[in-house]
This record gives structure tokens, sequence and C-alpha cells, in this order.
């Protein structure tokens, strides 16, 4: 035999030795300890809450054997595919629709919700969110943390002038146009109407990303649509979808008028990437957008008060006195016509904003093998302190009334919002996920509208039976890609 | 010492692997092959019958993290069985070698010669048959890492797996179940013939435009009147170092309303244009084959340079002299000689592009047309598998998808290669 091949035999067998110790066994032993994986938002771990609580939880439990890690994954890991084999976290923090999409299959653990601290302080409509009603039994299979809807973001030194005189005519110190949004399509119009810059760009009033269903739900669900209707037993029947129900087509009609007084931003997620900067150069009175996002305005806010000369203490300082998160305007045109006058309607002409929303919480994965021990955390998780540091880190509005109450102003507006029925929460059954795209599809279609008919196109969507057949054919392809491929 | 009779040798080695040759006094190599019949029974009676039997019934208990019920995992068990059969596959092609192997020995001991040791064997082994030593490793790591995957996501193709049946659930075989869907339900079957003649339109399109764009390049900076040919080559070359999705991205920003593009628009005077949105149609369909020819056509360059190189000037020459325009030196001379040289490359960048997932994928993804079931006239029938068993969990439907672009890009490819030069005339350009 040949040298040649002598050595590629030799070669051949080591890499075939290293292999094998490549495939060894790599489990790393815990000793007595209990470790538990915990997911949570990268928000909470920007930011730095998530160290905070598991230096807390880890001070707290050391005695007790039981010790808290990051699970270092992908805020958006998929329990089902990894759970059953042993990769999941322990501990999972999650919105509700997607938590108990996992509930639905049995990857998370039903808990007995009422030996928790914060079951008493935590309202029904929170803890609804978590319910999955299997084989006619009840569960809850989520702790609620805190609640997740679109917020209206503005700046006070970017208020008018004028606004206690002008856009404040019940002069309840609250502007109009922050109250209904006939005034705010109003001062949007003004905004546009008074842009002298060469190419009348430099001031809008309301923005948003008109194609993003959760985040101008409002338009549909506060004339009476909703995702999915209810079973006689209370659970969700998937095959009712009802986005095209009650008055849709007229709070599209709304959303429509709304997207002419906006750039061609709107029609995708343009405004989306640059809510923050534009908020911050003045460019966007107001724009949408999550309660988890007001530290990325502030930042935005304070780099543009620094650049006019402050320093990055007091640019932040001011950053946070100007930058103002509020809900949306509480009222809508019945009719869905924003471009009438407020002093011309009456009581009975308003509907209620009722706005998409979620829960998001904490969730036990059935294949821990530290049940008690998760437990354990999510009690300390949702404990008062931990949910007011949180509240104070991430500015998030927490589900616990005593926290809120204590914090008041928007946080408790938004909880009273929960209790009050304004916040749609979405679905929590799998099927959901099903409704995104379909429903982008359309509301972007629907925004570019007024640009096709500026452009001297004829628009797709100009009388209400248009948007009724579109948003009617929406529900119609929800249904077929939710049942089509069923048995 | 007394040796056994030849013919016993051969029966005892097809009863039991290694027996022939340890009645032969081929201790080592008869021990091992023993070692391997054991290994393979003792795996069989342990858990092989098992997965096997677990292949065809894909679970019977439910699984039930709640209750503390295990359950069978459907998948696994495909995954095991599959694993079982080429397991037997290899240990039937030892028996056989294990059998040729006794019939040798046999034959040796019929006419008195001597039997090798085990350390002459395997030399005579390692040196007649090194090809086998070379390539078992390889092969071994193909069959796990490719064959398994492919023959999985074969199988998958004939279960229900997907949508509400997903672990814990217990997957079905469902024979031809998902192609009948396909090819029978009317929105499955329009959105996928749509998508099929869209997919070969952009196929042809992008494999054109990447090849003869990288090939007209490569002419340019072939002349004799560019100068600094380096630096100007150097410019597709950095088009092509920055990583494909990037470039994609950054396409779709540019084209985006907030892009650059339209903030040109926009300033002189004009209406910005949605060049991505739903309604877009084929001007999204053109600024994708544009995007993927600034991704390729650097390729298409590099290897129309190299090929280039190659040529006899004297033909263009002669070509010259017989009073041959240009274009017909291009036609008649390096047209062919490229084409012949690249055919199998051509076939690659087809298939390639056939498939090419990212383009459409980063440009104008999560959007659904009118007319199209869970994908956009832009999607490409990768694209629509994604969307239908990724974003979706149709994994089944997806998998028989999957199979059907297999058979399509393979039956194709096969095709144009042996109906070409390339094949057919392998000996022309030596």
């Amino acid at each position: 035999m040949g040298k040649l091949k002598k050595m590629a035999v030799g070669v051949l067998c080591a890499s075939m030795l290293l292999g094998c110790v490549g495939c060894g066994d790599s489990k790393e032993t815990a000793g007595e300890t209990i470790v538990l994986r915990i997911l949570e938002n990268d928000t909470a771990k920007k930011e730095g809450y998530l160290d905070a609580l598991l230096e807390a939880f880890n001070a707290e439990y050391k005695d007790k054997g039981i010790q808290a890690v990051d699970a270092n994954m992908d805020e958006y890991t998929d329990l089902a595919a990894n759970g059953p084999y042993g990769y999941g976290p322990d501990v999972i923090y999650q919105a509700n629709d997607k938590l108990m999409t996992y509930a639905e299959d049995k990857h998370i653990l039903p808990i007995d919700v009422e030996s928790l601290d914060c079951y008493s302080v935590t309202p029904e409509a929170a803890w609804e969110a978590f319910k999955i009603n299997i084989d006619g039994t009840t569960y809850t299979c989520g702790i609620p943390v805190n609640i997740q809807e679109p917020m209206l973001f503005y700046r006070l030194d970017m208020m008018p002038e004028d606004w206690e005189s002008n856009w404040d005519k019940d002069g309840n110190k609250v502007a109009d146009f922050f109250e209904n949004w006939n005034d705010l399509y109003a001062y949007s119009k003004y905004l546009r109407d008074t842009d002298t810059s060469a190419n009348g760009d430099s001031q809008y009033g309301f923005m948003s990303s008109l194609n993003n269903l959760y985040l101008n739900g409002e338009f549909l669900f506060s004339y009476g649509a909703y995702v999915f209707g209810s079973n006689d037993d209370g659970t969700l029947n998937a095959a009712d979808i009802g986005l095209s129900a009650g008055d849709a087509a007229k709070g599209l009609m709304a959303m429509k008028q709304m997207a002419s007084l906006m750039n061609e931003g709107c029609i995708d997620d343009t405004i989306i990437m640059k809510r923050y900067e534009k908020l911050a150069d003045g460019s966007y009175f107001c724009v949408v957008s999550t309660p988890d996002t007001y530290s990325l305005f502030i930042e935005k806010l304070a780099l543009a008060y620094e650049a006019e000369g402050l320093s990055a203490k007091e640019a932040e300082e001011k950053a946070k006195e100007n930058l103002m998160m509020i809900e949306l305007p509480g009222k809508l045109p019945a009719d869905g016509d924003l471009t009438k006058s407020s002093d011309a309607m009456t009581e009975d002409d308003w509907i209620d904003t009722v706005v998409m929303g979620g829960v998001n919480g904490y969730g036990i994965s059935s294949y821990t093998k530290y049940k008690d021990a998760c437990m354990e955390f999510v009690n300390f998780a949702t404990s008062y302190e931990m949910i007011q540091t949180r509240m104070n880190t991430l500015g998030i509005a927490p589900t616990r009334s005593d926290v809120a109450e204590a914090s008041g102003g928007v946080t408790d507006m938004i909880f009273e919002s929960l209790s009050e029925g304004r916040i749609y929460l979405m679905p929590s059954i799998k099927a959901v996920d099903q409704i995104w795209v379909p429903a982008q599809s359309l509301m972007g279609d629907i925004a570019k509208d007024p640009y096709r008919e500026a452009a001297g196109e004829l628009g797709k969507y100009v009388t209400i039976g248009q948007l009724e057949e579109a948003i009617e054919k929406v529900d119609q392809d929800i249904y077929d890609a939710i049942f089509t491929l069923k048995d | 010492m007394k040796r056994e009779k030849p013919s016993k040798i051969v029966i005892a080695s097809c009863c039991i692997m290694g027996a022939g040759q340890l009645l032969s006094k081929q201790w080592i190599k008869g021990l091992l092959y023993l070692f391997i019949f054991a290994a393979y029974v003792t795996y069989m009676v342990t858990s092989g019958m098992n997965d096997i039997k677990g292949f065809f019934t894909l679970g019977t208990v439910r699984g039930d993290a709640w209750l503390g019920i295990q359950g069978d995992d459907s998948i696994m068990m495909m995954l095991r069985g599959i694993f079982a059969f080429l397991l037997t596959a290899m240990f039937v092609a030892l028996h056989i070698s294990n059998v040729k192997d006794a019939k040798g020995l046999a034959k040796r001991l019929e006419v008195g010669k001597e039997l090798p040791g085990f350390l002459q064997a395997t030399q005579i082994f390692l040196d007649k048959k090194f090809y086998i030593v070379a390539l078992l490793l390889p092969v071994i790591g193909v069959l796990i890492f490719n064959v398994l995957p492919i023959i999985f996501m074969i199988l998958i193709s004939f279960t229900n797996y997907g949508g509400d049946i997903v672990p814990p659930e217990l997957v079905d075989w469902i024979g031809l179940g998902n192609f009948e869907k396909i090819l029978s339900l009317t929105e499955i079957k329009d959105t996928f013939f749509r998508i099929l003649s869209w997919n070969f339109v952009w196929a042809f399109l992008a494999t054109a435009v990447n090849y003869f764009g990288g090939l007209g390049l490569a002419l340019l900076l072939n002349k004799k009147c560019v100068k600094h040919k380096g630096f100007w080559r150097m410019f597709p070359i950095l088009a092509y170092a920055v990583p494909g999705f990037i470039t994609m991205l950054a396409f779709k920003f540019m084209f985006s309303y907030g892009g650059p593009i339209n903030y040109y628009i926009t300033m002189s005077g004009h209406s910005a244009i949605g060049f991505l949105d739903i309604d877009a149609g084929w001007t999204a369909r053109i600024i994708g084959i544009a995007v993927n020819a600034w991704i390729t056509i650097p390729t298409s360059m590099l290897l129309a340079t190299g090929i280039l190189s190659n040529m006899n000037t004297d033909l263009y020459e002669a070509a010259s002299i017989d009073g041959a325009s240009k274009w017909k030196q291009f036609i008649k001379i390096t047209l062919p000689f490229v084409v012949f040289s690249t055919t199998p490359v051509l076939i690659t960048n087809f298939i390639g592009n056939f498939n090419n997932f990212g383009v459409f994928y980063f440009l104008r993804g999560g959007l659904y047309n009118d007319g199209y079931f869970l994908a956009s006239d832009t999607d490409l029938l990768i694209n629509w598998l994604y969307n239908l068993s990724i974003d979706n969990n149709y994994y089944g439907i997806g998998a028989a998808i999957s199979l059907i672009i297999f058979i399509i890009t393979s039956v194709f490819s096969l095709l144009v290669y042996v109906r070409s030069d390339a094949y057919k005339k392998e000996d022309t350009y030596r």
C-alpha cells in the first residue's frame, strides 16, 4: 500500500475519531441547585429589566436552591418545536395569543392561579385572556403581567401655542384632537395645509403605518368588527370571522380619510421604521406605537435635544418631560366621516374607540422538570415590587391594579380601558395567526387609495359598498386559510 | 489443523455472518462479522423492530403533557423507521459481502491455496478496494445528512402532518392525499399553476439576464480599449462580496416609500411610486429580476472572464479575414464556446433561480394577492412552500410541493444536459 493511501486512511480515521469526540455529551450538571431557564422579551433584556429580575430572584431564593437564568433564546422561540426535546425555556413570557397557542396543544401548564399573590389584584379581563376550554373544563394557562395596546406618542413642546384657546372647546384642559378623531383629523389637516416647506413634507399630524392591523384596529373594532365569534359555551369559533361585521366598512372609510393626510409611508412599514426619528425631529406631531417602545422614543428625542446643544443628562430629562404617551382619542364618528366638524356633532354621533390589544404574561412550560420552582418564580416576577420595577424600567402598563393605581396617569387609564372593554384582546387561539397577512394586505391597499386618486388614477375603494366587498373578501380569505387544508 | 468443507463455510456464513470465516480459522475477520451480526440483531430486538413497526403506524398513543403521558412522536418514529431501514440495507450489503468473502475463502480452499492472514487480507483490501475505504465516511455522511432528510421530506408529503396535526397529535399516512389537494382544490390548484408559470418565466428571465449580463460585462472588460481593467472588475466583485440578504434588504428600503428613490421622485415634483405594493405586479417582478441580476452578474462575469481567457484568438483573426462582422464573430465563435463550457453551470443557475427563495421573500414578503392562496403574485413555488409550511404549518402540502419542484427541476436539468453539446460532444474543444 502506497504512503499516500496510508496517510489518507490515517486522516479518515482521525477525522472519524474527532467526529466522535465532537459528538460527546456536553451536558453540564447543575448539582443540587435547580436552574430555571427564563425567556423574556428582547426589550426587557436590552433595558436591563431581566438582569434586575434574575438578580432579585436569585438573591431571594439562594437558600432554597433555586436559580433563574436567562434562557438565551430568541424571544419568539417555538416552544412546541423545542420543548418536547428538552430545549425550550422553563418559564416563557409572551403575548396572550402566542402563549395560548401553546396552551391549545398543552405545551404550557394550567396554573393554580388563585395561589398567586397577584390573583386578587388582577382584573378578570386579563385572566380571561389566558383561559382555555378543553373537554368542557376551563383552565388558566398564563399569568398576566402587562397590557399592550396602541398608544399615541407626542411631544409636549410641539403642542400648538393656541391649543387651549382654539383646540379645547370644552375647556377640560385636554386638547380636542386627543379626545376625538374628527378633531385629530382637523388638526392634521391644518398642519398639512400650513406646511410651507419646499416639498410640503415638514409637518404631519397623526401618523401611522396603516397596513398594520394591530396598531390600527380601532378602525374596525370600534365599528362592531370582531376577529372570531363565540360558540354557545363561550369558546371562540374560528369559523365565524367577523372583520367585516357591523359597520367595519365605515371605519375603513375613516382610515382612508386619515391616510390622505399622511404620506405614502402609511401604505407600508415606513412610518413604523421612522416614527422615533420623525417625532424627535418634529416632522410628525403624533404617532402610534406600543408602550414597550417608550424607551426608544426617549432615546431618539434625547439625541435630538443633544444635537440642539444640551448635555446628555439634560437632554434625557427634557425628553422625559416632553414625551407624552396617551391612549388614542376615545371617540370616532359613528358614520365614519372624519371630515365633519366636531362642532356639528351630537353625543349620538360618536362611538367609543375600541383598540386591539393584548395581555403579555408568563407561562410555564409543560416540559419543565421543576414546576413548583417555576411557580415560585412567576409568583416572584408578578409581585408588586417586580411589576413596579418593570413598569418603571420599560414603561409598560401593568395588569396589577395596585401598581396601576399607585402609578396613576396613563397606566391607570390603560388598566381601566381593559377593565371596561375598550381593548379588544387578540383572540387566544391558533387560528389567529391567519388573520394578519390578509388584513394587512387590504389595509395597505386602502391606505394607498388617496394616493391613487391624487395621481389621477381611479380609486379602488371609493364607496362604502366597495369597502364592504373588500373586507368580506378578507374574511373569506382568512376562512380559507384556516379551513381549506383541514381534513 | 483440519479445515471445514468449502460448501459448509459458505452455508455457515449465509446463516450467521462471520461463521464461515471462523470455520476457516479467519478469527479476526470472522469475529468482526460476528460482532456486526450480533450488534444488528441486538439493535433489531431492542429497538429496530419497534422502529420499523412505528414507521408504519406512526404512533398509537397521543401524548398529553398535562397528564404526564409522553405519547408517540410520529415524526421521530418516522425518522427512526427510516434509520432502521437504512441500517438494514447496510446490514444486507455487509451480509452479502460476508457471503462473497466466504465464497472466496471456499474457492481458495478448494484449489488448495493458503488463506491470507487478517493483516495481509486487510492490506490487500486497502490496496485493491481503496475507493471503498476513502468513500466510506463521506457516503455515511451523505446518507445521514443528505439522503435521510430527502427521504424524510418525500415521506412527509404522504402524511397529514401540519395544520392541527402537529405533535402531540398523531400523524397518519394519507397516500397521495396532499397531491390530490394540490391538483383538485380550486384555490390551491389555481395558485399552484399561476405560481408555476411565473416561476418558469422568472427562472428563464433571471438566468438569461444574469448569464448574458455577466458575459457582456466580461466581454466589455476584456476589450483592449478598456484601461485599468482590474479596477473596473473590482466593482462587480464588491457587489458580490456583500451578503445577498443584506443587498436585498437594502434594495427593499431603496424602493420603499420612505427610501431614496421615492425621495428623489417626490423631490422632483412627482408622486411616489409603490414599487413593491400589493398591486405593483410586473413592476415588482422586474425589480426582482434586476436585484437578482445585481447579486449574480458578478459571478457570471468572473466565470465568463475565465473562459474568454482560454479563447483561441486565431479564430477571430481568421474570421476577420473572411469578413465576419463583430456580431457574427460573437454569434459563431464566442457564444458557442462559452455556452459549451458553461452548460452545466447554466443548468445550475437555472435551478438556483427556479428555487430562488431570497429575492421575493426579502423584497415583498408578507403580502397575499387576490386569486392566490397564501401567496402573492411575485412568490415563487419555494416562497409559497415557505408560506404554507413555515408560516402556516401545512408541512404535508409543503413537502408535496417540494417534491413536485424536485421532479420538475431534476427532469428539466437532466433533459437539457443530455441534449446539450457539453454532454454529447464532450471532446469538441479538447
